[in-house]
């Protein structure tokens, strides 16, 4: 197998999956008609509601969607399983269940007056369908900001040449705030500027990375080289688990990272979040490119660099861990979430997305084409893995993509840091965002219980001592599939939600009720599996040693995990039941579309 | 892109039928190029400048609420300030009216800000 060979594969998945199965959902079972006024026509309010031409809505979508899933999970599941089961889970996910929860989540939204998904959940499941969503998406965020801490804190220690570009980011994403919404400079000089001195700042690296290695040395010996904490970690010595040491340096680290996150979350969203993530977004979109083109291209350029290194397939079980089990199903299709299929793209397309749509034929192209796009990308990072298997999952990665890039004539050294460099970028910008949506979720939820949480500053250290507590339990890889469990039951939500309002509108609802019942099923199974490892895994080693921290964290993963499964129970059974009344009831008669002004 | 021109240099099939079906899968070629180059445009665009268009819009949209709070006197005949400034600026706020009222009257989940969007977690 080769990169040539798969990227074919890739470009075929998403031609016939749009043409000859997406098109005829929305032209036999949705019935879009470009005549009917959309939300955004009937509605537009300036802001929220406000017709778009699709094929920026096309990029908004697909930006909006894509960051550190898709590479995440391609990155543990091929480590696991090989990559074989993890390009068949990433075709056959996005060909028949990925793309109809993204549309779907629009078409929903669309047809239901531009309402989100956890409204029309109120008004066709229950009414309590609605708090459960809210309840989810809070654990959702805590497991996954916990989850993208651990992975970066452990990356940033071990890879000192990314310090320099990550300080650069940072410091051009503010100046790049100032210099729009202050100082009023043009996007593309600002831009030209900002995302230049970053990318030089990345190149540095490897220059600069002895002057950090020092610095990391020198925090070390504060300790006399003594460890802070230490803790098992099931995922060392090739999966086998051992004994691993949270040293200061590491620490340092995790704690500049919580305060990068502190910012982002506490200050206006202009100032910090938002230039940070676009400053980010050029050099990942800079990197895939490169990537995703030079995986194409390696195979005639630099064939070294574009054969497959890991193993096709590794075990229906893999060990990790002394008592842990990775069954293939269901652990596989939680594993790789975003690529495949993914909750949160229904949640935002419902509420984002929707509401600007112009026409309804644009849906598909908008948001079939979107999470095709996202497959691609999902795709890249499985390639980029598969190549370069070198070391830990993340450095196999860095290395793989590095080789890619290094198609183009840039030097294996500087292509690698680039590559370092744009997975820590895609994940730091993500999680704080993550904080920032966390906090304001702590505080909408429990403002009017607890009054202090309402201050930003209290629910965001809240929120990041929460999230600190859960990654010093060391164990990333279970907290990556609680968060993808949460993910794709917030999927296999999605998809009950759209199966019921199928069946309450007299349409057929095949195409997401089945995918929603496998999903279901599957992510309900990978909790109990996630809450087993947990416990035998970490919790009762780590007790068994007397390490009180890691207890409490993976005790406090196991309650997580165990509430998910009782909150999907509820809503699966109310959805279950919302179905039956409306299958019984006979269809309505077609109502005449609504002429657009 | 006229029949006549060519899209082999020096080579003319001007007249001829060979000629005019060059010139009609030029003209062809030239749409659709230009089509694909103001999507692939846009496409960037919703990837980049748009999220911060959308943001000044936001911003532009609270200014405009606390602006028509300051005017609302004026419009519904109770002068709350004094009516010489509020007067000069209703031109400007009369034609925003329905939209703001649409924007400020819809109920809001408070995950639906564009700030909470969590770009592809």
């Amino acid at each position: 197998m080769n990169t040539l060979l798969a990227v074919i594969i890739g470009m075929l998945t998403v031609y016939l999956t749009y043409t000859r199965y997406a098109r005829r959902i929305d032209r036999n079972v949705i019935q879009s008609d470009p005549k009917r006024a959309t939300p955004a026509t009937l509605y537009m309010d300036g802001v929220d509601f406000m017709p778009t031409n699709k094929n920026i809505l096309f990029g908004y979508h697909f930006k909006s969607i894509a960051a550190a899933g898709p590479i995440v999970g391609a990155i543990v599941a091929a480590n696991l399983w090989g990559w074989l089961p993890a390009i068949i889970w990433l075709v056959l996910g996005v060909s028949f269940i990925g793309w109809a929860s993204d549309y779907s989540g629009i078409v929903i939204s669309i047809r239901n007056d531009g309402n989100s998904l956890s409204a029309i959940a109120h008004r066709l499941v229950s009414p309590r369908s609605r708090t459960i969503l809210f309840m989810f998406i809070f654990f959702y965020l805590l497991v996954g900001a916990s989850a993208f801490v651990g992975i970066m804190a452990n990356v940033m220690e071990s890879q000192p040449r990314t310090h320099l570009g990550i300080i650069l980011l940072t410091a051009m994403g503010l100046l790049l705030g100032q210099m729009l919404y202050r100082w009023r400079t043009g996007l593309v000089g600002a831009t030209v500027l900002t995302v230049g001195v970053t990318l030089l700042g990345i190149l540095a690296g490897p220059w600069t990375e002895g002057i950090f290695k020092s610095f990391n040395a020198g925090l070390n010996a504060i300790s006399g080289g003594t460890p802070l904490v230490t803790y098992f970690d099931p995922t060392l010595a090739n999966f086998k688990g051992a004994d691993a040491q949270i040293m200061p340096s590491l620490l340092f680290w995790a704690i500049a990272i919580c305060v990068f996150c502190y910012a982002g979350s506490v200050l206006p969203i202009w100032r910090m979040a938002q230039p940070v993530v676009y400053v980010g977004f050029w050099i990942s979109a800079l990197s895939i490119v490169l990537g995703l083109v030079g995986a194409a291209l390696a195979t005639f350029i630099k064939p070294e660099v574009a054969q497959f290194v890991l193993p096709a397939f590794k075990g229906w079980n893999p060990q990790l861990g002394p008592a842990g089990i990775m069954p293939l199903w269901p652990m596989l299709f939680v594993t790789i979430a975003c690529g495949a299929i993914s909750g949160w793209h229904a949640l935002f397309g419902s509420v984002g997305t929707a509401r600007q749509i112009e026409n309804e034929a644009d849906m598909l192209p908008v948001g079939g084409g979107s999470m095709l796009c996202e497959f691609l990308l999902g795709l890249l990072a499985l390639l980029a893995v598969a190549v370069g298997s070198k070391g830990a999952p993340v450095g196999a990665f860095a290395t793989g993509l590095g080789g890619f890039i290094s198609v183009w004539g840039v030097p294996l050294q500087y292509a690698t840091s680039l590559a370092f460099a744009a997975f820590i970028v895609i994940v730091l910008v993500v999680t704080q965002l993550l904080f920032r949506v966390m906090r304001v979720t702590l505080s909408e939820w429990l403002g009017d219980v607890i009054p202090p949480v309402r201050s930003q500053h209290v629910s965001s250290f809240v929120c990041i001592a929460l999230a600190i507590l859960v990654v010093m339990t060391g164990t990333w890889i279970y907290l990556w599939q609680l968060l993808g469990g949460a993910n794709q039951l917030m999927a296999a939500l999605a998809l009950l939600l759209v199966t019921v309002w199928l069946a309450s509108v007299g349409k057929s609802w095949y195409y997401a009720g089945l995918p929603a019942v496998f999903m279901y099923v599957t992510t309900i199974a990978s909790l109990l599996v996630t809450s087993y490892n947990l416990y035998f895994n970490v919790y009762q080693i780590n007790l068994a040693a007397g390490r009180v921290v890691p207890v409490i964290g993976s005790g406090l993963m196991v309650m997580v995990a165990l509430l998910l499964i009782v909150a999907a129970l509820f809503i699966g059974f109310d959805g279950w039941r919302a179905f039956l009344r409306y299958r019984r009831r006979p269809a309505p008669a077609p109502t005449p579309a609504t002429a657009r002004a | 892109m006229h029949a006549g021109e060519t899209i082999i240099p020096g080579v003319s099939f001007a007249g001829s039928l060979r000629g005019r079906a060059v010139a009609m899968l030029n003209r062809v070629f030239a749409e659709r190029f230009a089509r694909l180059r103001e999507a692939l445009a846009r496409f960037m665009y919703g990837m980049t400048g748009f999220e911060f268009a959308r943001h000044a819009v936001e911003m532009r949209h609270e200014m405009e609420t606390v602006f028509m709070v300051v005017t609302m006197g004026d419009l519904i005949g109770i002068p709350v300030l004094p009516p010489v400034y509020s007067l000069r600026l209703l031109p400007y706020v009369v034609p925003e009216i329905a939209t703001w009222k649409r924007n400020l009257a819809r109920r809001k989940e408070f995950w639906e800000k564009e700030e909470y969007d969590l770009h592809g977690v």
